[in-house]
């Protein structure tokens, strides 16, 4: 809202007082009528503002009926997700990391399995990995254009899909499932982390 | 997720490389300072010379040792599988390799890619084999079965396996 200044100016340069008038009409027109009388006459504010999100202010009536609680006013979209205190029933591991970090991590480490064929990590993410490895070799063992592509998508680098296309059908077509193998091994010295090989069987 | 404890064949040694056998007799392998137990992570530079092999049994039992990595050049392609790097024949029991008769000179272990198991697989001889064996053609495509089968070897009496990865070249800071 920038002021224009060149119109507050005193009405004779002895006055030190400002006219609200050139004020006003710089600025926008706001047609509302400030409350003069005491608060408990409900005010209705005609504002030109988007006000479609917000819920409705009960303290500002605009005439909806029947509100008897707070509630009333919202209206809860939700996907029937239950809440629970403990962890029953979910099975994606988290890892430790926001949800985005974590499909990196999946995908990094992914992307190095399929180019190294045995790599070492941590337990917890060998076990979380073995599915989406699996889910590669699927795809690949697939080997339509639309399921290339879908694996581009994930893998990081194109020669190992494009190599991973190649192979698999020999390698893997009369296995069903189970394209990794997880062996455990000793923990890290740093941190004591249980470390796995995790490997192309 | 382990159909048997036994480190071997979780390690796929036992399928890759040998078939499943009962150990008959000790061995220990030592890089240095570092006895190897199955699955044991131990750096190439550490490699470099052949290692202390102590095995046991009397002195007028010969054993042959072979060292080979199945995993060559990688595991995710083991087109060269197995790639030996050392056999040793008519080691006197009780002794080391020096005692025996070098077949293939040891190689040091230089995996390009992934992580590679090398196997030291110790077999008794039923006769001294000396003179039937020459060096292979080439130390790629190996088949540790075919060589034992040639010399009637039969199965292995002692197994151990180490991994071994490529180590970054810049020193890590």
């Amino acid at each position: 809202m920038a002021i224009p200044m060149a119109m507050a100016t005193p009405t004779d340069s002895l006055s030190r007082v400002w006219s609200m008038s050139s004020l006003k009409s710089s600025l926008p027109s706001v047609t509302c009528r400030l409350p003069s009388s005491s608060p408990p006459r409900p005010v209705t504010l005609r504002l030109p503002s988007f006000s479609g999100l917000s819920p409705v202010n009960p303290l500002i009536s605009t005439g909806l009926p029947g509100w008897q609680s707070f509630e009333d006013g919202f209206k809860i979209i939700d996907g029937g997700g239950r809440v629970y205190a403990m962890r029953h029933g979910r099975r994606v591991p988290k890892l430790n990391r926001p949800p985005d970090q974590r499909k990196a991590l999946l995908r990094g480490l992914t992307t190095q399995l399929l180019k190294h064929g045995r790599i070492k990590t941590t337990r917890a993410r060998a076990s979380a990995m073995r599915k989406f490895v699996d889910k590669m070799i699927t795809l690949a063992k697939d080997g339509s254009l639309h399921k290339r592509r879908q694996a581009l998508g994930y893998i990081y680098e194109k020669q190992i899909v494009h190599a991973l296309f190649a192979e698999v059908p020999d390698r893997y077509g009369e296995r069903n499932g189970g394209y990794t193998r997880i062996i455990r091994t000793l923990p890290r010295r740093g941190d004591n982390a249980p470390m796995a090989y995790i490997e192309l069987v | 997720m382990a159909a048997s404890v036994d480190p071997l064949v979780v390690g796929r040694v036992i399928g890759d490389v040998l078939d499943m056998f009962i150990p008959t007799a000790n061995m220990s392998v030592y890089f240095g300072p570092k006895h190897i137990t199955n699955g044991c992570e131990i750096k190439p530079s550490a490699a470099v010379n052949p290692p202390r092999v102590i095995i046991s049994g009397n002195s007028n039992e010969l054993y042959t040792l072979v060292m080979t990595d199945p995993d060559a050049p990688s595991p995710s392609e083991p087109n060269m599988r197995e790639w030996v790097h050392w056999i040793v024949v008519d080691i006197p029991g009780g002794t080391n390799p020096s005692k025996g008769k070098e077949i293939l000179q040891y190689m040091e272990p230089r995996p390009p890619v992934g992580i590679h198991r090398y196997i030291f697989v110790l077999f008794r001889q039923n006769s001294p084999v000396g003179m039937m064996v020459q060096q292979p053609p080439s130390r790629a495509n190996f088949s540790t079965r075919m060589f034992a089968g040639h010399l009637d070897l039969g199965l292995p009496v002692a197994t151990v396996y180490f991994n071994a990865q490529k180590e970054p070249a810049s020193r890590r800071r």
